[in-house]
């Protein structure tokens, strides 16, 4: 008879509260079960106030995704008000939202992610005393780097907001902030300092180079090719992974869903990935590489096992609610977080879904070959920036042509219906609201972390994370570095709810 | 956008979230004075490392957060530089915050890192308590010798 063995540990360096339940039999998770364990009340916050107050309030929901909540709300509004933004103003969104993706990627893959192959788990990895020079914590050179060069991009926000933080630029119709000649000068050359770190230290090759890579044969040739390209982030990330075993673990349910982001302006080089859907991150479902055409009516979030009164049964966002219930069903019911489903599916999203919505060949090839694991999940985050950083210089550069303007005043929104679709760096985020005589009377929001680190659902189906455990071996139970990797590789992000500073050891937490 | 002045206080917290509004508070109560030329005071949210930006520059920086662990509520904390720089989160986190920036500043500033104090309670707090959190975070940006207290 196999020994079963429960482990429960909170899941740090995730944004908010996030505890984790893992039944491991035979050095195997069996089984898993994802709690969030803080209620944050956004939703109610926001019912009865203001219409645009949406704007102010959500941004403050996360440190780490401010722009993508603000655009999520303009877009609702956008939608409630019936107003189109010009293509100026859209420029200037995306690039503020494209710059918060480019930080975000960094930061997540050298500062939370690699910082694991730092620690002691590695001790006999045969790269571990190089993957200690780069990405021990708070000195690693990668490290220390990362900072620097992450901080000084995000001046482009802060330029471009005309204010930071806390920025509040976006408005339905647009943006209220105009950026001078000068502004946009200092913007490029911002963005060029990044893309040179980007392509000298991440990537050890030009943008064009990367982007020739059309399979996981290339991306082999392209590893051997040069020593810069060994040495480089992703060469050494590469290498590292393969051999700790992560292109084996962290698979899960195998959907993928993108809400589609970053809407082209009617005038741009920027041509469209997939024809017809004027977006530069395409919208889609796919199960394994079969795409369907998205449809935000799909949408449907369950809380059978989530400690929120049930209203009967799942409920698109724009009819369901947020009604904190924690008695009587205990033993069913263990997240703050609901399940959002798509087509009554789980689904993964952030940049590998991204990446398999859009036909990118290599990860197509990756998924076909390896299925969705740790690897591919991370690569896409790691190498994200080389997509981004091109148009990002294609749209300042015609923020400064175009004389189209930045705002449609959509005039006073008394009545309507607004859904907010966006990415955040995560994944999917979405804002729905109603107003009514000039108050918001619902609200909803559903983050990436909330696909990801869904409970079960109404069918008993478990969530993104919990499905990509199961199966993954455990090693050393009092360090499952394993289990470690398969969360993190989604990045989540609880939300910011508490950021006090603890004196130094008075919490005992099992580090991941 | 960056800050030219000298002297800076960074309140942090989230003000929608009341086991953390500490520091938002006393922004706002700092914002409500006539501050001297020299000082500004930054609604710092939930920046965290982005905060390194409002460090840089600076001579003297005085943080404001929610503290936890260090004494009961209704009582002020105060580290000083070297106490401060010691709060030592393992790693980075998107729950790192305040104490990630802190312990990130010498390597990132070097020997441009500025005199740095932090200032704060534990919550819940009071009127009277923030309105005593703005007055000692001020006292101390204006150079006051820092006389830590802590439990």
């Amino acid at each position: 008879m196999t020994h079963a063995t429960t482990l429960r540990f909170p899941m740090n360096r995730v944004e908010g509260d996030l505890e984790i339940e893992a039944e491991i039999a035979g050095g195997l998770v069996a089984d898993a079960w994802c709690s969030g364990t803080m209620f944050r009340g956004f939703e109610q916050i926001l019912a009865g106030r203001g219409a645009l107050d949406g704007l102010v309030i959500t941004p403050r929901i996360c440190g780490i995704c401010g722009t993508a909540h603000l655009t999520a709300a303009s877009r609702a509004l956008d939608g409630a008000a019936g107003v189109e933004v010009p293509d100026n103003g859209l420029r200037l969104r995306n690039t503020a939202l494209m710059i918060e993706h480019l930080q975000s990627d960094m930061r997540h893959a050298f500062l939370m992610f690699m910082a694991d192959f730092a620690g002691p788990a590695y001790l006999q990895h045969p790269l571990h005393e190089e993957a200690v020079r780069r990405y021990t914590p708070f000195s690693g050179e990668t490290t220390i780097e990362t900072v620097h060069e992450t901080k000084k991009v995000l001046e482009i926000v802060a330029i471009v907001g005309g204010q930071w933080p806390h920025s509040s630029y976006m408005v339905p119709g647009g943006v209220v902030s105009v950026p001078s000649e000068s502004d946009l000068i200092q913007c490029f050359h911002l963005l060029a300092r990044y893309r040179r770190w980007y392509e000298k230290r991440v990537l050890g090759c030009e943008l064009e180079r990367w982007d020739a890579i059309r399979s996981a044969a290339d991306l082999d040739v392209w590893l051997e090719e040069k020593n810069e390209h060994r040495q480089s982030e992703v060469g050494f990330y590469l290498r590292f992974a393969r051999q700790a075993g992560l292109d084996a673990i962290g698979k899960g349910h195998g959907n993928f869903l993108s809400y589609g982001a970053l809407d082209l302006p009617r005038q741009t080089k920027v041509k469209p990935v997939i024809e017809g859907d004027m977006r530069l991150v395409p919208a889609g479902f796919a199960r394994g590489a079969a795409i369907e055409a998205f449809d935000h009516e799909k949408i449907t979030e369950h809380v059978a096992h989530s400690w929120f009164e049930d209203p009967g049964g799942a409920r698109h966002p724009l009819d369901g609610s947020t009604s904190p219930y924690a008695s009587g069903r205990e033993g069913d019911k263990y997240s703050w977080a609901k399940a959002p489903r798509y087509d009554g599916a789980p689904a993964e999203t952030g940049p590998l879904a991204e990446m398999i919505v859009a036909r990118r060949p290599l990860f197509l090839d990756l998924l076909r070959k390896a299925g969705p694991t740790v690897l591919v999940r991370e690569l896409a985050r790691l190498t994200r920036p080389a997509l981004l950083a091109p148009v990002v210089e294609t749209w300042l550069r015609e923020m400064s042509d175009d004389g189209d303007g930045f705002y449609n005043r959509p005039g006073e929104i008394v009545e309507g219906v607004g859904i907010g679709l966006t990415h955040a760096a995560r994944g999917a985020l979405g804002h729905w609201v109603k107003i009514q005589d000039r108050k918001i009377v619902h609200y909803q929001i559903i983050t990436p972390t909330a696909w990801h680190a869904s409970p079960r659902d109404d069918n008993g189906i478990r969530g993104v994370i919990e499905e990509a455990l199961v199966g993954t071996p455990v090693k050393d139970a009092s360090n499952p570095i394993e289990i470690g990797h398969v969360i993190r590789s989604f990045d989540p992000c609880l939300v910011c709810t508490v950021h006090s500073v603890s004196k130094h050891g008075s919490r005992t937490l099992i580090r991941l | 956008m960056s800050c030219q002045h000298e002297r800076r206080i960074i309140c942090a917290g989230n003000r929608y979230v009341p086991q953390d509004d500490i520091g938002p508070r006393v922004f706002d109560c700092l914002s409500r004075r006539d501050l001297p030329a020299d000082v500004c005071v930054i609604d710092g949210g939930l920046m965290g490392l982005d905060l390194l930006r409002f460090v840089e520059g600076a001579r003297r920086v005085v943080f404001v957060d929610a503290l936890q662990g260090f004494a009961p509520p209704d009582l002020t904390v105060v580290l000083g530089h070297r106490a401060a720089l010691e709060e030592r989160p393992a790693a980075y986190g998107h729950d790192g915050g305040l104490a990630c920036l802190l312990r990130m500043l010498p390597a990132v500033c070097g020997e441009a890192l500025p005199e740095i104090a932090l200032v704060g309670s534990e919550p819940p707090a009071g009127e009277d308590l923030i309105e005593k959190l703005a007055d000692l975070s001020l006292r101390i940006a204006m150079g006051a010798v820092v006389q830590e207290t802590r439990s």
